[in-house]
């Protein structure tokens, strides 16, 4: 089994995303960029300034930005439009569902602050509910990378993939996991760390604080598997079979709220193919708060220290 | 009534108000410089037109921050809430050390401002343009309850970009909210740029006239303009009222004026020092 290395990552994924995005621009001469006067912070500048015909910033307005990412997408081309998680998922859902998704059109999605993780600007900014409004979409694509390559990666799944897909990218910059040249796939998913008693699933920077989770387990004696889903729709349904088989026992980790996310997703998958022991942790009902992420999570329940002691608890209902 | 119980010439509240916006001024950039975040230029550049709202036109008690008969006020701009929290503060409505926990992990001063966590913060605001929509259902109520009371809301004018703002106005015409007073606080600056490169919207007085308004332009750091308009506005009947506050955004630090780096970044703390320095010298 080869050892994760959690490197200090010195840029955002919102900043990665949007720097694979410039990358490809050069070859990929077809795509265009909307954004809604945060370029400076989804980092989408880095695009608009070397290719200001193909960048169109709306200003201040996130439903008439998806309204006309659609009109722009209706013939096929591939549209991106930047935002935060908060304006694009919800304030301009109705657009999404109804124009973006019912007609299957290449609308792309790049949305920042997701989760707790824009923890300092306050519940208004905190996407805590993007992935519920997102999945629950029929022909929506739901990404979530954690570091820089998958993040890189994220963007070119999304520009391969026929019809919207929806990206939760990050403020913060946290870890990096994987090396530039790691794959990743549509439905895809990776074992981080092979264990035997529990399945840890998560995405995002909830992966960090499973792995870290994976490590006060194993002092007492519990192996964990830890799995990165980053295809948080489609799941990797075949890779998850196979591990809860093995480990008995399914906790799904996210950012996000308990309802509606992929804790639900996965619950039921469970309970339709091979039920095991299963908790989720989340936002137990509750919006979050501004301060220091590392405070934030820790008092949300989904910190290392609150997975490790729900795994443990979890273990317990397994039958012996 | 001012926070002075002694009544003043017009003059002096000006110069009243003058001298407490450099104290708004100070707390801004101190709270925001504590909190290593937040969003100094659209604090500064509202400064004044708050600081005439809070000491000298409405009619608030922090004794009574709930009370039913208050004057309203909306900052639809949410992320200046540094200007707001250091009004409430100076006026009274909860202790001035709580300014430094501004951001902090349960902190009463969240990143946006929320109406159940904060003393005298009317709405939770910080998505643009919906704090407008929120105003016009307070002066719906005023209407419908047959109170006196006035809803003050500030917009910026990059905020007037969201569609919701121009649905409001709308509204504000058709049920004829005469106690809805909007202040644009026109500094031509945004997140990604000037107002007029990203989605130009002058003219904006002609903009809101056609929606129904009764509109003046000032000059929003000159005290006398900013406090003859809300004495207009708190006066006029009729129709809701727009007052068009040509600003500066990040007005009175000298390096932070009219550059758009400055809307969301905290100051260093040299430039904190100068910026400090610069403020109690007050405006020119």
């Amino acid at each position: 089994m080869k050892k994760i290395e959690l490197k200090k990552a010195d840029s955002p994924t919102r900043k990665s995303f949007s720097e694979r995005m410039l990358q490809r621009a050069a070859r990929d001469k077809e795509f265009v960029v909307f954004e809604s006067d945060i370029g400076y912070s989804t980092y989408s500048y880095l695009f608009g300034d070397k290719y200001p015909d193909r960048y169109f910033n709306m200003g201040i307005a996130e439903i008439g930005t998806m309204a006309a990412a659609a009109g722009m997408a209706a013939d096929g081309r591939n549209v991106i439009v930047s935002g935060y998680g908060v304006f694009l998922t919800m304030r301009a859902v109705e657009v999404v569902r109804s124009f973006i998704c019912y007609p299957k059109l290449n609308v792309k999605i790049l949305s920042s602050h997701g989760g707790l993780t824009a923890a300092i600007d306050g519940v208004t900014h905190q996407a805590s509910e993007d992935i519920a409004f997102m999945s629950t979409l029929p022909d929506m694509r739901v990404l979530v990378p954690c570091d820089k390559a998958s993040a890189k990666a994220a963007f070119d799944i999304a520009m391969a993939a026929p019809g919207p897909v929806f990206t939760r990218l990050m403020r913060d910059p946290l870890w990096d996991i994987y090396p530039d040249d790691e794959e990743f796939v549509l439905g895809g998913s990776k074992v981080l760390t092979k264990g035997s008693h529990i399945t840890i699933a998560s995405y995002g920077d909830m992966v960090f604080q499973a792995l870290e989770a994976a490590k006060l387990l194993e002092k007492k004696g519990i192996q964990a598997e830890v799995m990165d889903m980053y295809s948080v729709k489609p799941f990797d349904e075949k890779t998850l079979l196979r591990s809860i088989r093995k480990t008995g026992a399914l906790l799904v980790v996210e950012n996000h709220q308990r309802r509606n996310g992929l804790g639900y997703a996965l619950g039921t998958f469970c309970l339709k193919n091979n039920p095991v022991p299963f908790d989720n942790l989340g936002l137990d009902d509750t919006f979050g708060e501004s301060g220091d992420y590392f405070k934030v999570i820790d008092k949300y329940g989904i910190s290392a220290r609150a997975i490790a002691s729900a795994a443990a608890k979890l273990l317990k209902k397994k039958k012996a | 009534m001012a926070a002075n119980s002694t009544p003043k010439t017009f003059d002096e509240r000006v110069a009243f108000l003058k001298e407490k916006a450099k104290e708004v001024r100070f707390q801004i950039v101190d709270m925001i410089h504590a909190a290593q975040s937040g969003h100094p230029g659209g604090s500064l550049s509202a400064a004044d037109i708050v600081t005439a709202l809070y000491f000298d036109i409405m009619k608030v008690d922090p004794k009574k921050p709930r009370d039913p008969d208050r004057d309203r006020f909306v900052l639809s701009k949410g992320h200046a809430c540094p200007v707001w929290y250091a009004n409430l503060a100076l006026r009274g409505f909860f202790p001035m050390g709580e300014l430094k926990t501004l951001r902090r992990f349960e902190s009463m001063l969240q990143g946006h401002p929320v109406s159940t966590k904060t003393p005298g913060v009317d709405a939770t605001t910080g998505s643009l343009g919906i704090g407008f929509g929120q105003a016009v259902g307070m002066a719906l109520e005023g209407k419908m309850l047959k109170k006196n009371y006035k809803v003050y809301a500030v917009l910026g004018d990059g905020e007037l970009q969201e569609g919701i703002v121009w649905e409001a106005a709308g509204s504000a015409n058709k049920f004829g909210l005469d106690n809805l007073v909007a202040v644009v606080d026109n500094n031509g600056l945004q997140n990604d740029g000037f107002s007029k490169d990203i989605m130009p919207m002058e003219p904006i007085d002609k903009k809101f006239e056609a929606f129904g308004w009764t509109v003046k332009r000032i000059q929003g750091h000159k005290m006398e303009e900013v406090l003859a308009a809300l004495d207009q506005a708190k006066a006029h009947r009729g129709k809701p009222f727009c007052i068009v506050a040509n600003t500066v955004k990040g007005r009175g630090v000298s390096f932070m004026e009219n550059v758009r780096g400055w809307h969301g970044k905290p100051p260093s703390d040299e430039e904190y020092a100068k910026a400090t320095a610069e403020i109690r010298e007050g405006l020119k």
